[in-house]
């Protein structure tokens, strides 16, 4: 919104951008015959909005993937062979057959020793690898073995290890934990048509809910081709700016680095950019993994973890800011973000003043930080949208009472001057972000769940209305060209069915429905199909559009 | 090796709410064994400690007069371990009791990290059954007790005076497995030899009910106790053979110890480690003696020697 201008009764767009914004009248002036007027009918219409942190393909790719699903509760080994035979019948070939699950009871009951002596029995020529019901061993073959590299030499990672026979060291072929990732490391990337598909519909759903930019925070060259071909096809319609990944997982320390150093540019469009990337700093709340600034509860010394040292964030803070990269660092402890601003403003003091960077999930931050936003150039995100009482948002909340009262401090990094933004961080809280932006102006469980509010302070419907448009494009860098429906601006705004400053917020606010979306001026989402046929038609039609959750819809 | 540096044995005992558990590990905390022994559990509420034992007590542990500690696992394992090994007075032994909701073969895992490898060493996977509760289990709780059982080196089914024989014979059938380690009980009374096995081996200690030393005056039976048996031959074994054996062992044998001289590995002396199904045999130093094999067995109430001597010379390679 133009802060001049808070309020207009029509605009005018022209290839793509606006080029009025104010009375009908003035709109009239500009009208030629190739002119096409859309009549909102008194409906409320604001910018697009922004979820800067999310993730749909971790949360739907491997179900895409055609992996073997052995499909029953309880599966004895002889169920497991049946399941694998028939898979690799109808999966021709020496690829890998990677799936779930066994049981180990059920191979107990059978007095067969789960592993690969068992499993080349079954299947000797196709790596095999197989996860345990309760996610906590993975059963392999000799060939996967052999593929992954792994032998009686092999050390074990410091979070799992790889069994071995007490004599010659040699593998069996279950391996535990931390030691699954260099079997994913041998295996074939998720599937192309798996990564696509994720994203089309991560990418639809958000349309359909009005976001007109987002980060997808977690990538690897597989990722940006699935990403890119959803752009080539016209099917591209947010902003997306992709975070190259530092986890291991993905992909290998060479890959980052070269993709870093430029190929990144090859998957830049109006749409899409790699500009980014996105570090692990510390752990989780839920596992007391998260490095605050003081011990946990009831710890002499354990502050939580931090997955690289101060100094290496520093070195890559400053060596990435020159290059033009913008470092998004997942900082849950107040200790955490507090060395990330210390990067930053090394960072500074090197090389002058540089990209935006942004501390992702914000979850605790001190009070001493939050001044540093502002002075720093640094976007505090917020992520996941659980700051209102739920059974899960409590699950991390035992940091301690004086430290809860500051959880997701949007107001106070607002009062300080500084951006906030949000994210919905999509598996872990869930892709519509209207429940975040109902609950960051209420601080109160939308469906009534629980009676009292959620720790920390709720921020105006004026100030949640900037995190979820204008702030997003600031912290994309692009808050003079989108974000606000100004002259000149691209024109992408959603029309709602209903006025947000007409509502009690809570309850009401989080099931809101985007009746249109509109992208560069192209109408990409159009709920209530009134422009099917027409010129104007939508990208996406209402009956295109996935369900993931359906309570976020009531 | 000095004893400062060797590795903890740790026991895990899982089991649902009310199989016994809390019983359990209230006498071994209560009770006067002249061990060191650190519990740890989910929960103090659960844990009724005497109050005079207690000479000291913060947050998250509760240091005991007869040498024990309780401690709570609080939400990280892998901390509040390396806090009990990082003791000025480490614990001799380390218990850990799973709850009712979490996952025993998870506990197992983490002390099987690298990081704990020098420092801890799993002695025995105690699951504790409630016969009577456990047909009826459905959902996550069967999940659950599947896996408890499947990665339990003793299965102890206690409180049978409250279950038929009808209710323990379909558990057995229902869901015990070849060649389980079975000792079935009332009111959780489980010797802690069976628990913490060390006890047993060492040569002054005659093996007994409780740590109890029996004599002429004893009014109970004198059937409910270990027994022992002894195995030495010079003859080399097959390790696949072995292995095979001493997984059919009779359910009432729940410990073995010794070494064993190998076909496969002529020159160097290997070691037996057997709790309950779970055997462990593992390559040690060059022999410095003549090679033999030399095992010791520990049973509940009577063990087959012949039979045991059969099934061991089966295994000459």
């Amino acid at each position: 919104m133009d802060p001049g201008r808070p309020w207009a009764e029509a605009v005018a767009i022209k290839d793509g951008r606006f080029i009025a914004v104010g009375g009908r009248a003035e709109m009239d002036a500009l009208r030629d015959e190739h002119t096409r007027e859309v009549d909102l009918q008194g409906r409320f219409a604001m910018p697009g909005l922004y979820d800067m942190h999310t993730h749909p393909d971790l949360s739907l790719a491997p179900g895409y993937a055609d992996y073997l699903d052995v499909g029953l509760e309880s599966p004895t080994p002889d169920d497991i062979a049946k399941a694998i035979l028939d898979y690799a019948e109808s999966h021709p070939g020496d690829g890998w057959i990677y799936g779930s699950y066994f049981v180990h009871f059920t191979f107990r009951q059978a007095e067969i020793e789960p592993g690969c002596e068992w499993l080349d029995t079954v299947m000797p020529d196709r790596p095999v690898a197989i996860l345990d019901r309760s996610w906590g061993s993975m059963m392999v073959n000799s060939k996967a073995l052999a593929l992954a590299n792994i032998t009686a030499d092999t050390p074990d990672p410091g979070n799992g290890f790889i069994q071995r026979d007490s004599i010659t060291g040699e593998a069996t072929g279950i391996l535990i934990d931390g030691a699954y990732a260099m079997i994913h490391a041998a295996m074939p990337p998720t599937p192309q048509h798996a990564l696509k598909r994720a994203y089309r519909e991560g990418v639809q759903y958000q349309s359909s809910r009005g976001v007109v930019a987002t980060k997808y925070v977690h990538v690897c060259e597989h990722r940006l081709e699935a990403l890119k071909s959803i752009d080539d096809a016209g099917e591209m319609t947010l902003r997306v700016e992709a975070a190259i990944s530092w986890q291991d997982d993905i992909f290998p320390v060479k890959r980052r680095w070269e993709l870093l150093s430029g190929e990144r540019h090859y998957y830049r469009s109006a749409r899409l950019n790699a500009n980014a990337v996105k570090f692990h700093f510390d752990g989780v709340h839920e596992t007391r993994s998260s490095y605050l600034s003081s011990p946990w509860p009831g710890e002499e010394k354990w502050r939580g973890g931090l997955n690289l040292t101060p100094e290496h964030i520093t070195d890559m803070v400053v060596d990435l800011d020159r290059r033009g990269i913008r470092v998004i660092s997942h900082c849950t402890g107040d200790g955490a973000s507090d060395l990330f601003l210390d990067a930053v403003a090394e960072a500074r003091r090197v090389n002058g003043g540089g990209v935006r960077h942004q501390c992702a999930h914000s979850t605790l931050l001190l009070e001493e930080n939050l001044a540093r936003f502002k002075e720093l150039n640094v976007t505090a995100e917020f992520s996941p949208a659980v700051w209102y009482p739920s059974d899960f948002a409590y699950a991390r909340t035992q940091a301690g009472e004086e430290k809860m009262k500051t959880l997701y401090n949007f107001k106070g990094v607002l009062d300080a001057g500084g951006v906030a933004v949000m994210g919905t961080d999509w598996p872990v809280s869930n892709i519509n972000p209207w429940i975040g932006f109902e609950t960051m102006v209420t601080r109160k469980n939308p469906w009534g769940d629980y009676s009292e509010p959620f720790y920390g302070e709720p921020i105006s419907l004026e100030q949640a209305i900037k995190v979820m448009t204008i702030n997003g494009a600031w912290s994309m860098g692009i808050e003079h060209k989108a974000g606000s429906i100004e002259v000149g601006k691209s024109a992408d705004l959603i029309v709602l069915d209903r006025n947000l400053f007409e509502l009690e917020p809570q309850g009401n606010l989080h099931n809101t429905r985007v009746d249109i979306t509109v992208m560069e001026g192209e109408i990409v989402w159009d709920r209530l199909d009134q422009f099917e046929q027409a010129e104007l038609e939508a990208v996406w039609k209402s009956d295109q559009v996935p369900t993931f959750y359906e309570r976020m819809e009531d | 090796m000095s004893k400062k540096f060797s590795p903890i044995p740790v026991t895990v005992i899982s089991g649902f709410l009310g199989a016994g558990k809390t019983t359990l590990l209230n006498r071994i905390l209560n009770g006067d064994h002249g061990r060191k022994i650190a519990v740890m559990v989910n929960d103090f509420g659960e844990i009724n400690i005497d109050s005079q034992l207690i000479v000291s007590a913060e947050q998250s542990m509760v240091n005991l007069s007869n040498g024990c500690i309780c401690c709570t696992v609080e939400s990280d394992l892998i901390e509040q371990l390396h806090k009990l090994i990082n003791l000025r007075e480490r614990p001799e032994y380390i218990l850990i009791e799973t709850s009712g909701v979490s996952d025993p073969s998870k506990v197992v895992n983490t002390l099987c990290y690298p990081q704990f490898r020098q420092q801890l060493t799993v002695d025995a996977v105690v699951a504790i059954i409630d016969a009577d509760n456990f047909s009826s289990l459905d959902g996550d709780r069967r999940k659950l007790a599947m896996d408890q059982l499947s990665v339990a080196d003793i299965v102890v089914i206690n409180k049978t005076d409250l279950a038929t024989t009808r209710q323990v014979e379909s558990f057995r059938q229902q869901w015990l497995y070849p060649y389980a380690r079975v000792f079935e009980t009332q009111f959780a009374d489980i010797p802690v030899e069976l628990l913490l096995g060390t006890e047993l081996f060492e040569t002054n200690h005659s093996p007994s009910k409780s740590g109890h030393q029996c004599n002429a005056n004893c009014d109970h039976n004198h059937n409910q106790q270990f027994a022992t048996y002894s195995w030495e031959s010079d003859q080399p074994l097959s390790l696949s053979k072995l292995r095979h054996a001493l997984k059919q062992l009779p359910e009432n044998l729940y410990r073995a110890k010794g070494f064993v001289y190998l076909a496969e590995s002529p020159k160097h002396r290997c070691k037996v480690h057997l709790v309950g199904s779970r055997v462990e045999i593992e390559k040690e130093e060059r022999w410095q003696q003549m090679p033999k094999n030399q095992l010791v067995m520990i049973g509940w109430n009577n063990l087959d020697a012949a039979h045991l001597n059969q099934a061991l010379e089966n295994c000459y390679s």
